[in-house]
């Protein structure tokens, strides 16, 4: 055998290659998540990744029965919460099994580590569920490419680096993986895989509320086919096993119940399954009309049924049988929505709509492959081609909206984009035959309509392949070695040589044909020379691609935020660590049952590294509570302390960067408070009064009386300019700092090395009855 | 808590002797029933020195010269009573011959219900104490806390620290007492003592005489006080556990130290002032917050860490080698980790963390290579030192002193120290230091660490209140250990991978289908390879 390297035939050499480079997109996939390791240490990053933390803590010290019954009292205090309930236990259960595993094996992992390196772990398997959807609607060079996408795309990274211990980390791979397991069970009408993708989606329901997606998605996949006139038993089968026991797997989980069968999410997916049934039905009922007249009665019958359905939908809905969108939904449609009635939601950065460089810097060179992908896709337009067709116009719309759902944007783009780029490889690294190709163009046509029968069409560059594959013996022993294994289900597949096949042959073959035809030099230079260019070029972008991804990934989304650094005056690395004294400080100097008031973002953290009781946090389930912090944080010293004792608060932390220029402090958060109290208290808290006489938000001298008597004015100025001395400044709002700034209800308790988080204690009452002016005077 | 610190202290058995009152407790009427009931033994003279020089560890001496009035009994022991109270604070307790310098064995006596004392048996030398026979003894109490106190409780961030001692004005004991009195040292200035009867006395800036006391009637009870200024750093380690890995493999030791401890200083008066402390900083000017801790480690340490429980603390240094002369002679080589809190410790602040190194296991390891037939072949003995030193800094200074890492100032309440011996090593001899008697806390539990099959064993030993005499003493554990157990740990590795690889090949041979194709096979391998790889 010519071609056999280390004793395997090419099409094992192949698929060896294949599982290699796999290997490695999953080893770089893992490796360029771990920047914040490296630079920082192994800690869990950010705000929500601290109370899945805690968790599953709580999950591995007191097992599964008492986590899905905990009631947590140190949240929302007094009101506390039912965890178990309100959460999607995903990746607590996943993080937990892993680490159970490793004990049983004796590998005593501490389980922060776990939850740490679980995204990064995931995203080697996304990388894997990638290149199967990859391969199910083209080939494994799109696979390929589409997996080397993903591993590296900086809108995936962005939520999966090393200690993003969130449920998009697992839940992304689920998505994909559940979209690779429904077209393989579309494509083949295999109800195992019908019920594979339900078990899919099950656990992508335990572990994010984004699977809303799944099953508005695949219903409208479904949809869109029926319409399209394709309905199969394939499809009936496929979809009847996935929705049924999707559903009903998918109401085992507390937090999502019976919502399937009476919220407007859901509806879709019920209309579908129904719709479905009918054109089964009348698919039977087809075999007992003439074929002519069935058609247009079909069609009728599709077209009426979805709009009777949808307005038996809006009615049910209007009459309150059915649950309206909730206001994130709402959102998702009219940007402007939240701003108006839900300010909580607009106040998070990242329900913001995306700004179009957001795009660029997320995906790179991937947002322009996506077009040239959705084209291959309509030119070729199989069943699975549609899916991808709509899952990359919604996605891209919902990515448009809200900054966060760039993630499920970025799978399909690298799948799109996979495609896309496999296209041009193949047109452009066919280097074999370049002047055979033309003459033997005639002879190949037959095969290529063949071909073509099973797919819809085929772009010339795959019959160019085939052409070339049929003539050449080498080839053609290669094609029996695939035929031998039986890879073909159609056509299409079996005139699609894998780029590791062709460079496989190409590499282990002189190049016969080329030889025969004896053209002169420079007719293969005219041939060559546009290829050469073209893959020069995209080599290039594929370069810059990576380059970019490395670059984003480690300057923009490998910051733990928990942990801050900065360059000192000479260059030298400055850790800033603030927070995690402040909580440190907290957790073992105040009394275990203390309770403390911050603004809600800080509520996770508190939680997870002070162990101390919180008002609110970032589960920002009642707003009324949250407004009464605000309410709090803007009154004036003697209502604040008032309201502070009624809900037993005994330390108040507010979060300060004017000594650092940190600007995400509270100050600066503080016009949303304001917002979020005057929602709910609009008598007590109004925010055109803390603009000042200039309309202006002013903290210094000539700020509004309000906001110089709030609260949280005063616990963020308070004694900072005596340190700053007379000419003080603010380095965040640039304005000079206020002069005096009194305080008698409550006590500095601590302040951290950079002024960042100071925490106040709560006086009690005077001992003598007078108030703490009254008292701090004498 | 406290039934543990007592039984704890009657581990000390081996070392303690002879007795004698220190304190009169709370219950004078309880000291005077004694004193009636055993009229044989008489103190004709008791000088305690309460040194206080070397706070938060105290010492009380009490020199005392007892005399057999009894006209024909023989006394062969001699009890030492102790308050329970400081009795919970107790490290060690010695009874010395003051003629001979001999020392005598002392046994705790069981705390009897109801009773606020701890006793001590100490048995005299042998033939007793004959009638009309004087004898002086020497007994000497270390106490790691619990002496003195801050007092006012509250102090400014940069105001002096002033400690409070207080005491009963007579040594407690279950014998009368003819003639006492009490001296009491201090390191800073005294600032004020009771002088209500006139007989205390001021020696120098630093020493008061209480006494002497002759008719015990009208003292009783009394309580004498002295208030004095000391600015060194004290620090009470609540728990403090050491833990060391052995590993044959990486010739490696590593040493794991968890502390929590507590700064046993004043609380800040109106809580805590940032200004305060960056104005302290700037000008240099000396407060009570505690900024560093440092820790001597041996030269050639390496893989140095510091972590707490929400992750590394960033703030830490590591000194360039020192030299300096060692307690058994010879040169010491060592380094000095100097570690910074996330936050300084103000008085009654709590900080929790931990801190390791590796060193190589050879310089703690030697492996016999007898060859005769009693002793067992590659026997392995372990010496390492029984516990570590940290000492609190208040220094604002970036250069820290040698004096500083030298400084005696954590005093451990609760200390567990634990040696993790390799998988495979059997016959397991621990012999502790001599200040420790064994047994009781002693304790041999198994473990499984990274990659173990049947598990190794950890020598567990457990002591309350270390003085840091205890610091330079060593705990040697020998154990067998066959050069085949080396080799356990990778061929288990190896056989459970070639398991892993055999079971994938078995699988993917396998066909589930009805019909079976071709490709399920090939898809199946190319699965089972897949996996194997992602398992490697």
């Amino acid at each position: 055998m010519v071609n056999k390297v280390l004793g395997l035939t090419a099409a094992d050499q192949a698929s060896l290659l294949r599982i290699a480079i796999l290997g490695l997109i999953s080893l770089v996939a893992i490796g360029s998540r771990l920047y914040s390791v490296i630079r920082f240490e192994s800690v869990i990053h950010e705000f929500d990744p601290w109370f899945n933390y805690r968790t599953t803590r709580y999950l591995v010290d007191h097992g599964f029965d008492k986590f899905w019954n905990w009631f947590d009292e140190t949240a929302w205090y007094p009101l506390g919460r039912v965890v178990g309930g309100t959460l999607y236990p995903g990746i607590m259960v996943t993080s937990a099994t892993i680490y159970n595993a490793l004990h049983l094996i004796n590998i005593p992992v501490d389980i922060r580590n776990v939850c740490v390196f679980l995204a990064p772990a995931f995203s080697a398997l996304t990388a894997i569920a990638t290149y199967h959807l990859g391969k199910e609607v083209k080939n494994a060079t799109a696979g390929l490419l589409a997996a080397a996408f993903i591993g590296v795309a900086p809108g995936y990274i962005s939520r999966s680096v090393a200690g993003s211990y969130d449920n998009e980390g697992i839940a992304i791979f689920l998505l994909v993986f559940t979209f690779f397991l429904w077209l393989r069970s579309v494509r083949l009408g295999s109800a195992l895989y019908g019920a594979l993708t339900a078990i899919s989606y099950f656990y992508m329901v335990s572990a994010w509320g984004g699977y809303v997606f799944i099953i508005n998605l695949i219903p409208l996949h479904v949809f869109a086919l029926l319409a399209m006139g394709r309905f199969s038993n394939r499809l009936y089968v496929a979809y009847s096993t996935f929705y049924v026991i999707g559903t009903l797997a998918s109401m085992q989980i507390p937090f999502v119940g019976f919502q399937p069968t009476f919220t407007s999410e859901h509806m879709a997916a019920l209309g579908t399954f129904g719709l479905i049934q009918l054109v089964a039905f009348a698919s039977f009922a087809r075999t007992l009309v003439p074929e002519n007249h069935f058609r247009t009665l079909l069609r009728g019958a599709v077209v009426s049924l979805f709009v009777v359905g949808l307005s038996g939908l809006v009615l049910l809905t209007m009459s309150g049988v059915i649950a309206p969108w909730t206001g994130r939904f709402y959102s998702l449609w009219d940007t402007g929505y939240a701003k108006i009635h839900i300010p909580i939601i607009a106040s998070v950065s990242e329900h913001q709509p995306t700004a179009w460089p957001n795009f660029f810097f997320d995906l790179n060179m991937l947002i322009w492959l996506l077009p040239a992908g959705i084209y291959f896709s309509f030119s070729e337009l199989s069943d699975n081609h549609v899916f991808l067709i709509l899952y990359s116009i919604f996605a891209a719309y919902f990515a448009s909206v809200m900054v966060r759902l760039i993630l499920t944007l970025t799978p399909i783009v690298c799948v799109l984009a996979g495609v896309a780029m496999a296209h041009v490889f193949e047109t452009y690294l066919n280097l074999r035959d370049v002047p055979a190709a033309a003459q033997l163009k005639a002879k190949a046509t037959p095969d290529v309509v063949a071909a073509t029968d099973a797919v819809k069409s085929l772009v010339d560059a795959v019959s160019d392949d085939t052409a070339i594959e049929d003539t050449d013996s080498a080839s053609g022993h290669k094609k029996d070695g695939k035929r031998g294994k039986g890879a073909k289900k159609n056509a299409a597949k079996a005139v699609e040589p894998t780029s590791a096949d062709g460079a496989a042959t190409s590499s282990t073959q002189p190049s016969v044909p080329t030889s025969k035809e004896l053209s002169p030099a420079l007719k293969r230079f005219y041939a060559l020379f546009p290829k050469f260019v073209v893959m020069t070029c995209f080599m290039f972008l594929l370069c810059m691609f990576q380059w970019h991804c490395s670059w984003i990934t480690s300057t923009a989304y490998s910051s733990p935020s928990v942990v801050l650094s900065s360059r000192g005056p000479d260059g030298s690395h400055l850790i800033i660590d603030d927070f995690r004294e402040a909580y440190y400080w907290l957790r073992k100097n105040t009394k275990p049952e203390a309770k403390v008031l911050s603004w809600w973002d800080y509520g996770y953290q508190l939680a997870g590294m002070a162990d101390r009781t919180t008002l609110v946090d970032n589960n920002t389930w009642n707003n009324t509570h949250i407004a009464t912090v605000g309410k709090i944080m803007a009154s004036d010293e003697d209502t604040a302390y008032e309201l502070a004792r009624h809900h037993d608060v005994d330390y108040v932390l507010v979060v300060f960067g004017a000594m650092l220029g940190y600007s995400g402090d509270d100050i600066n958060k503080f016009l949303w408070m304001v917002r979020i109290a005057q929602g709910v208290y609009p008598d007590d808290v109004k925010e055109e009064e803390f603009y000042n006489s200039q309309g202006q938000y002013a903290i210094s001298d000539d700020a509004s009386p309000a906001m110089k008597n709030s609260l949280m004015h005063k616990l963020s100025y308070y004694r900072f300019a005596d340190v700053m001395g007379g000419q003080g400044f603010d380095r965040v709002r640039k304005q000079k700092l206020p002069t005096s700034v009194t305080l008698d209800n409550f006590e500095e308790a601590y302040t951290t090395e950079n002024w960042m988080v100071r925490i106040y204690k709560v006086k009690d009452l005077d001992n003598l009855g007078r108030s703490h002016h009254a008292a701090s005077k004498f | 808590m406290m039934q543990r610190l007592l039984r704890d202290c009657c581990n000390f058995n081996a070392v303690l002797r002879l007795a004698l009152v220190l304190c009169i407790c709370l219950s004078a009427l309880g000291a005077k029933a004694k004193s009636s009931s055993s009229s044989g033994l008489v103190n004709t003279n008791v000088i305690r020195t309460v040194d206080l020089q070397g706070l938060p560890f105290a010492r009380e001496q009490v020199g005392v010269v007892v005399q057999n009035e009894h006209s024909s009994k023989v006394y062969k022991t001699y009890t030492v009573s102790v308050p329970l109270d400081k009795a919970l604070w107790l490290s060690q307790l010695s009874v010395h011959e003051r003629k001979s310098g001999e020392e005598l064995q002392v046994t705790k006596v069981p705390v009897t219900e109801g009773s606020l004392q701890q006793l001590f048996q100490v048995t005299l030398r042998s033939g007793g104490l004959q009638p009309g026979e004087k004898l002086s003894l020497n007994i000497d109490a270390l106490f790691v806390g619990g002496l003195a106190e801050p007092r006012p409780k509250a102090a400014k961030q940069y105001d002096d620290q002033v400690w409070h001692w207080e005491d009963h004005a007579l040594a407690l004991s279950v014998y009368p007492t003819r003639k006492q009195k009490t001296v009491v040292k201090t390191r800073g200035d005294i600032l004020r003592f009771t002088k209500t009867a006139g007989d205390a006395t001021m020696d120098g800036r630093k020493k008061v005489v209480f006494g002497p006391y002759t008719g015990q009637e009208e003292e009783e009870g009394r309580r004498v006080e002295v208030s004095f200024r000391d600015n060194a750093e004290q620090v009470e380690a609540m728990t403090h556990r050491r833990e060391y890995f052995v590993s044959h493999w990486a010739d490696d030791l590593n040493v794991l130290e968890h502390y929590a401890i507590r700064n046993s200083g004043p609380e800040i008066e109106g809580g805590f002032n940032k200004v305060e402390q960056m104005l302290s900083k700037h000008y240099k000017r000396r407060d009570n917050l505690v900024k560093t801790l440092l820790v001597k480690v041996p030269a050639d340490a390496r893989n140095m860490y510091f972590v707490d429980e929400i992750g590394n603390v960033s703030t830490s240094d590591v000194s360039k080698r020192r030299r300096q002369p060692s307690a058994n002679g010879g040169d010491e080589l060592f380094k000095v980790l100097q570690l910074q809190p996330r936050y300084p410790l103000a008085g009654g602040w709590n900080y929790t963390w931990w801190h390791g190194y590796s060193v190589p296991l050879h310089r703690y390891l030697k492996v016999s290579t007898a060859t005769d037939s009693t002793q067992q072949q590659n026997r392995h003995l372990l010496r390492l030192p029984f516990i570590g030193s940290l000492a609190a800094t208040a220094s604002l200074e970036n250069e820290l002193t040698l004096a500083m890492a030298n400084a005696q100032n954590t005093a451990v309440r609760a200390y567990e120290l634990r040696v993790t011996l390799p998988e495979g090593a059997h016959d397991i001899d621990v012999q502790l230091p001599a200040t420790i008697s064994g047994e009781k806390n002693l304790e041999l539990r198994p473990t499984k660490y990274y990659f173990d099959s049947i598990g190794r064993t950890v020598v567990v030993i457990t002591h309350e209140n270390i003085a840091p005499e205890l610091a330079a003493r060593h705990i040697l554990v020998s154990y067998s250990y066959a050069p085949s157990a080396l080799w356990m740990k990778p061929l288990v590795v190896a056989g459970a991978l070639f398991a892993l690889f055999m079971m994938a090949s078995i699988v993917s041979r396998l066909q589930y289908g009805l019909a079976a194709t071709p490709e399920t096979t090939n898809k199946l391998s190319a699965a089972a390879k897949k996996q194997g790889l992602k398992k490697e």
